[in-house]
Parts: structure tokens; sequence; C-alpha cells
């Protein structure tokens, strides 16, 4: 039964974290944008779903609403200054605002009561509720929303528009120069992708019952990168597959910490690895596990079709 | 001197100090093949990013249709009509040929957001047709082959063919094109020139720089010759072939 | 409130040292090997680190925690160009894999050290003394900081303008491929600005560890300062950093004066470097470099 249980529990993590990788794959897969800032993203949706639900008494899924708004607001703001902006500086913006927003919750006991946490209530939630069911019920609904979010992504790469995203990922000159306007597109697809990290953000929340600002590390983007690395950029199935190798390994050293007796505290072992792992992936599989696929239309499959007739 | 559809006016463009762009003024009347020509470094490309709207000019002004332009940014000048091939091919040379011909296309509904994911019929009509258009030129110019093949497996002269055809996928007014007869063999480039001409009798005005003189010359109307940012020389090509000031810029003093 | 303004300079004169001794290294490479290093961090932390060893652990002076600290960081600095990135950029890695090279280099090194020495936050226990000059208080410490930043100025300077590998890595930021057909051995100063740059590192995390506290995130303390100081500067230039050090420095130091008068927390002294970051890349992302005409 514990094992069960417990599976559910790494299923829900696969879940939330595989929403906010499908975001990143869309910033930097899809659009070429490096984000090294998501965790600030998932923060702000994680602290608005806790506020508003310890403070009014507001449903839960307009609570979750609120922080996918919330972080596409504060994703529109660092757009203002930072789409311009080279890669590298773009990084390294990001990477600034994921450690300013740390601070401010840490610091602004007003808000969440700093470093003490906030409470989250679970959204849905009866009286008597046995574990086995609260983790049932957060399967539902993060795989509801992972579901959701996946057809979005989806969607929006599968189509003329997501052409335009790999354009502007392939060369923003030559895409601005063939009338794409390279920061509507790169904006448009950051407030997305905050929003999304927002959401897996809310859903963590009121998984996790509690949160504080020690819970929302670099080390959050860093786990989000290499599910984007291992799985592959511009793969969303890919990606999924990524998040959930990358979320069972991260719990499977948890586990192995009470059955190995390693010289190694287990969770520096597997950031150690995580580490040189990522490394090797970009020298020898930077695409990843599933590489990324031509984009498919109606139109050019159509073309397809047309050429392996008139080729018989 | 018919209309001119492009007025470059005493535009100067530097940088750190040095002008590539010094006070260059020139037309290039509608439904003509003017051409661009100077020694290397005499700012030539400089000056067509500046018409594209790539850099901002530091001096003077640009004016398309009377219209001035020299303010916007590539994607605005683009809606305005001035399509811009680049020298070295800019292509996205992990997408397919089709797609760089696709992605060309003016007005592509599919292009919105709203539109791709939520009001899907709106575009998939217009794709089929944008992907007819774009076989058409394909097939012009000879690279109907290679409709599904990603760019980066492209030779440099199919590669220089398919930055042209993505240019007049654009439905251009007025294409600048940066040295297209560039790292092919003559034939190739003369052929690529009878398919301009080709084009300029169905209404489209080229302004070309090109090396090729020997090619060029054949095809232009009107010929500006560029030295050191300035404009030197211009006319007509067997009048600027036969000026001594021509010979003294591509030779030097 | 009143103010010592006095100390307020001497402070900002220290921040300014250590954020010098700290952002050198890290333009130099940035502007070199054309990407941000964010495992500099972690460089910064290896030398605390050993530092902590050999004046902690082994109980020998602190001198010799410095010279522990620069060995070890130009070591690791070595092995990183050539181990990491120089393999990596060989097997095709373009600027955005390179950044997540040195994010991922940074958390093995970040990790073992926490492995080795744990995670809680330890101190030298040095106790330095401390005297009054006028109105401000000082330490040796801090003293040494600065005395430390002022050599390293000195020696930079000479370094860049008289040595044949100093003028070579002026060399190469303005202008490589000249550089490379003057039959200067790029690879030769790239891996010795790597490790220099590194060493110094180790130095900044020493001396940051000794006045702050010691935990494996003691790099990331101070790396976004660094590298604000470091795009202020101008990527590349030592002049650059050299004064965007005491610039940022002089902020933070007023700015903790500021936020103090409004009754904020202190804690928002890292927003400062932050905004000085933010600022400098919308207004003018080439730094300060362009007017020096040096590197």
């Amino acid at each position: 039964m514990g094992l069960v249980v417990y599976s559910l529990d790494v299923l829900v993590y696969m879940g939330i974290f595989a929403i906010v990788a499908l975001s990143l794959n869309l910033e930097y897969g899809f659009t070429g944008l490096g984000n090294f800032g998501k965790v600030a993203f998932f923060l702000a949706g994680a602290y608005t779903y806790a506020i508003v639900m310890e403070r009014t008494e507001i449903p839960f899924y307009l609570a979750l609403i609120m922080a996918m708004l919330v972080s596409a607001g504060i994703g529109f703001l660092v757009s203002l200054p930072a789409l311009r902006l080279r890669e590298d500086y773009l990084a390294i913006v990001t990477l600034a605002i994921g450690e300013v927003l740390r601070v401010v919750v840490k610091t602004e006991d007003s808000l969440a009561h700093g470093v003490w946490g906030i409470n989250v209530p679970p959204a849905i939630h009866w009286s008597g509720m046995s574990v086995l069911e609260s983790r049932m019920v957060n399967i539902g609904l993060v795989y509801f929303c992972l579901i959701l979010c996946f057809i979005l992504v989806q969607l929006m790469t599968r189509s003329p528009y997501g052409r335009v995203l790999r354009a502007v990922r392939e060369d923003e000159v030559a895409a601005e120069a063939l009338g794409k306007n390279r920061v509507k597109y790169k904006a448009q697809v950051f407030m997305i992708g905050s929003a999304l990290a927002g959401l897996g953000g809310g859903l963590y929340a009121q998984y996790m019952q509690y949160i504080n600002p020690y819970m929302f590390m670099p080390m959050v983007t860093f786990t989000v990168w290499i599910m984007v690395i291992v799985g592959g950029p511009a793969n969303n199935w890919g990606v999924l597959l990524g998040a959930a190798l990358v979320m069972l390994f991260e719990r499977g050293a948890r586990i192995i910490k009470d059955y190995l007796p390693l010289p190694i505290d287990p969770i520096n072992f597997q950031y150690i690895l995580f580490g040189v792992l990522v490394i090797f992936l970009l020298a020898y599989r930077p695409h990843g596990l599933l590489k990324e696929r031509q984009l498919k239309t109606k139109a050019i499959e159509g073309v397809q079709q047309w050429k392996n007739r008139s080729s018989e | 001197m018919e209309e001119s559809i492009l007025r470059v006016k005493e535009v100067g463009k530097h940088f750190g100090g040095l002008w590539a762009v010094n006070r260059a003024s020139l037309d290039v009347a509608r439904g003509s093949i003017t051409a661009l020509v100077g020694p290397n470094g005499s700012g030539k490309t400089t000056l067509f990013n500046v018409v594209f709207g790539l850099h901002k000019p530091d001096e003077g002004c640009v004016y398309f249709n009377g219209e001035r332009i020299d303010h916007l940014a590539p994607h605005q000048v683009y809606a305005k009509g001035i399509v811009h091939a680049f020298q070295i091919p800019r292509l996205f040379y992990r997408l397919t040929v089709l797609d760089n011909m696709l992605l060309a296309a003016r007005g592509h509904k599919g292009d919105g957001l709203l539109n791709s994911v939520v009001f899907r019929q709106g575009w998939q009509a217009q794709e089929r047709e944008l992907a007819d258009k774009a076989l058409e030129l394909l097939n012009l110019l000879e690279l109907d082959h290679l409709t599904l093949s990603p760019a980066g497996e492209l030779s440099g002269g199919q590669r220089k063919l398919l930055e042209i055809g993505r240019a007049l996928m654009a439905s251009p007014v007025l294409l600048l094109l940066d040295e297209p007869a560039a790292g092919v063999n003559p034939n190739l480039g003369r052929k690529i020139f009878e398919r301009i001409e080709l084009f300029r009798q169905r209404g489209l005005s080229f302004f070309i720089i090109e090396h090729r003189l020997e090619i060029l010359f054949d095809f232009a109307d009107w010929v500006y010759v560029m030295d050191r940012g300035k404009i030197a020389v211009e006319g007509k090509p067997k009048e600027v072939a036969k000026d001594s000031t021509f010979y003294k810029v591509y030779l030097g003093d | 409130m009143v103010v010592n303004w006095a100390q307020v300079l001497f402070n900002s004169a220290v921040t300014g040292s250590l954020y010098l001794i700290g952002a050198v290294g890290l333009t130099l490479t940035y502007g070199l090997s054309g990407f941000p290093n964010f495992a500099y961090a972690e460089f910064m932390t290896l030398g605390a680190y050993m530092g902590y060893f050999v004046a902690r652990q082994l109980g020998l002076d602190f001198s010799f925690a410095s010279i522990a600290a620069f060995l070890a960081s130009g070591i690791s600095g070595a092995l990183a160009y050539r181990g990491v990135f120089r393999f990596l950029a060989k097997r095709g890695a373009n600027k955005i894999h390179l950044m997540i090279g040195s994010i991922a280099l940074g958390f093995v090194i970040r990790h073992i050290i926490g492995d080795i020495w744990g995670w809680p936050a330890v101190t030298f226990g040095i106790s330095w003394p401390a005297f009054d000059i006028g109105p401000v208080r000082m330490t040796t410490l801090w003293l040494g900081l600065i005395l430390t930043a002022l050599v390293l100025a000195v020696i930079m300077h000479l370094l860049l303008t008289r040595t044949k590998t100093g003028k070579a890595i002026r060399g190469i930021s303005s202008n490589p491929e000249l550089a490379l057909a003057s039959g200067i051995n790029i690879e030769r100063v790239t891996l010795v600005t790597w490790a220099g740059g590194a060493a110094l590192a180790g130095i900044a995390g020493l001396f940051r560890g000794a006045i702050a506290a010691l935990s494996p995130l003691v790099g990331w303390a101070i790396i976004l300062p660094v590298f604000a100081v470091t795009i202020l500067g101008g990527i590349g230039s030592f002049y650059g950093v050299l004064a965007a050090a005491f610039i940022v420095g002089l902020a933070e130091n007023i700015g903790v004066v500021a936020l103090t008068q409004l009754g904020l927390s202190t804690e928002y002294r890292m927003a400062i470097a932050f905004i000085i970051l933010i600022v400098t890349l919308i207004l003018r992302p080439q730094g300060m470099a362009k007017s020096f005409r040096r590197t």
C-alpha cells in the first residue's frame, strides 16, 4: 500500500514538472529563448495561489487561474527589457529575476510569512479523506491540467505559428526580414510559458500544502532544463518522457538512501550525476532522446502525398 | 526618368567613427532593374541594410512610394512591400525548403496565435494555396525536387536560389537582391537574371547589388557606382562602362 | 538618523575591492570565450573552502589559506576550460549549450563541496583586529582586501600593457581574426586566462567567506553583483571592471543606507546590483568599455 501511495506521489511530481518543462520547451526548444529563470514564474504561481487561498474564499480553480495571470504578468514585465537582448544577456537577466523574486518573498513577511513559509489548503478535499484518495485526486487534477497544457503547446507548435517560432529560433534577423515581428512572437511565447509555469507552481503549492522560499532555488530551473535536454528540445512528447525519467531518477535517489549505504549523500550524488549527465548529453546528444520532428500541417502532408504519388 | 519607387536621400551611416555610407543619394525607378555596384567595402550592403530597416541611418532619409521608411523595423519595411534577400543566404537551415518558402508568404493567417490554435479552419485552405504557389516558384528555380528536404542539405548554389525564391514568394513590390549571382556558375547566374527579367515584366521592381558585371550590365536599366560610401557614377550600363571614373573606382587610383 | 558617510565610503571601497577581484576573471573569460560562465560562483566557493581547509582544519596562517585558494581555484579553472568548455565547444556546442554546461558544472562542484564540508554555514573562526581611524571603523581583513585589490589592479595593468600574454588578451578581445593571423597562441592565452581568472575568483571567495559566513552557496551570494560589475564595465574589459566594481560597491552601500532610512530590509541589497544590471543592459549593453581605449 505504501508503495502504491509512493508511486502516485512520483506521478504527481512528474505531472507538475512536465507542465513546467513543456513551458520551457515552448520558450527554448521552439523559440530559442534561453530562460534561465523558470523558477521565478513557478514561484510566482505557487505564492499567488497560496496567498489567495489563505486570504480569500476564492475557489481553487479561480486561484489557479490567478496564479497563471500573475505569472504571465511578471513574464510580460520581464519581457519588456529582456527579449530584445542577446541570448547570454537574456540568460543572465532571467537568472537574476529568479533570485530577486526569491529574496522578495523571503524578506516580505507580510506577503507570505517569509522564511516561515505558508500553509496551503489542498484544492480538492473532503473530511475523512485518506492519503490514497488525496493522491488520486491530485493525479486527476494535475493530469487534467497537463493534458490541457499539452494540447495547447501542440496546437501552438504544430501550426504556421509554430513555424514562425522555429524561424525566430533559427535566424531572427531573417525572420524579421520576412515580415515576422520577432519581439511580438517572443513576448507571446514568454508570457504563455510563464503562465504555464505559474500553473505548475499553483498545483505544486496545493499538493505540498506548504511552501517556503527555500523550495524555489535555482535547482528547480536546472531540473526543468535537464528534462527538456534529456527528452528532446522541440519535441513535446520527448519532454514528457524527459520529465518522467528525471523525476524517477530524483525520487529513486531518495529511496536508495534507505536501502544502499553510500559514502555520499544521495541528494548531493543526484545533482553531481545530473551535472555530469547534462554535460555529456550536451556533448553527445544535444537533441535529446526524441528528436525534433518536421512540421506537418495538412498542406504539407498534401505535398508529401503528391510527391510520393508522382515518384511512383 | 520614370516615377521613383525608392528614394535614398543623403543617407549616412557610421560604425564607430567610420562612415560606411556617406551622403549617398539615389532613386530606383518603378518597374526597373536598378544596379548598385562598387568595390568591396564601398558600403553597398550597408546601404541595403539601412533601406530594409536593419540599421537606422545616422543622416538622411529613405522614401518608399513617397512615404518615409527609414525609422521602421525590418518587419514593417516588409509590410510596405520591400523584401530583402541576403548576400550570404540566411535560410532556416533546420526547416524544409517548403517551410522556408511558406514563411516568406505575405499575410498568412496562421501566423497569428489565435488563428493557429483556435480558428484552424481559417488558414488550412490558405496554406494549401501558398504551398501551390511555393511549388510553382520552386519549379521555376529547379528546386522542386528538394521541396521537403531540410534547407541545410542544399548546395551553395541551391541555397542562393532558395534565398531568391523566398524573396519572390513574399509578393514584393520592390526586391532588394544582394549579389544574386554570387558563388554560382555563370550559366546559372545568367538564368537567375533571366528569371529576374521575367518578374520585372510582371511588375516587380528590382534593386540589385552584383559583382558579375558582365551579366548585370545586360539586364540593368540604370547603374549606380558606389565608392567609399558615396555614389561616384550613375547612368545607363553602356554609359557607365565607358566612364573613366568607373574604372578608377574599381581598379583604384 | 545621522549617516557616517566616511564609513559608507570605506565600506564601498571594501565591497568594490571584493567585486573587482571577483569580476576580473569573469570578464576576461567571458570576453575571450564568448559566454558567461555560471560556474564562476563555484570557483569562488571552491577557493573559500580550500582556504577554510587550510586555515581552520590544518590550522595554518591565513596567508597559506590564500595561496591554497588561489591554486585550487586556478587549477579547477584550467580543468573546467579544458575538460568541459573546450570539450563542449569542440563537439559543436553553441552559446546556450555552454551556458547550460556551466550551470551543470556549477552543480557538480557545489554538491561535491556540500558533500565534503556539509551545507550548514561555517566560519573561519579568526578574529580580525578592528580599529578606528577617525570616524571609520575597519578590520585588518577589510584592509587586506583593499590592499589585495590595489595590488591586483597594478599587476593587471602591467600585465596587460607590458607582457606578451597581456597584450595578446587585449588583442584577442578586440580583434580575434587579426590575433589569430599575427600568430598569438590563442589556446595558451585562453587557458592562462581561465586559470588566472578562476584563481582570482578563489581569492574573492576566500575573502567573502572570511567576512560573511561560509557555505556552499557563498559564491552564489555575490554572483549577481559580480555579473553586474562585468556587464557595467563592459565584457572583456579589465579597466571597465575596475571602474564598475567601485561604482557598484558605492551604489550598494549608499543603497543600504537608503533602505534603512526607508525601513526596508537590507536583504534587498542584491536588488541594487540587479537594477544596475537591467538598466545597463537596456541603456548601454556594451557597458562602459567603449570609453576606454584599452581593453
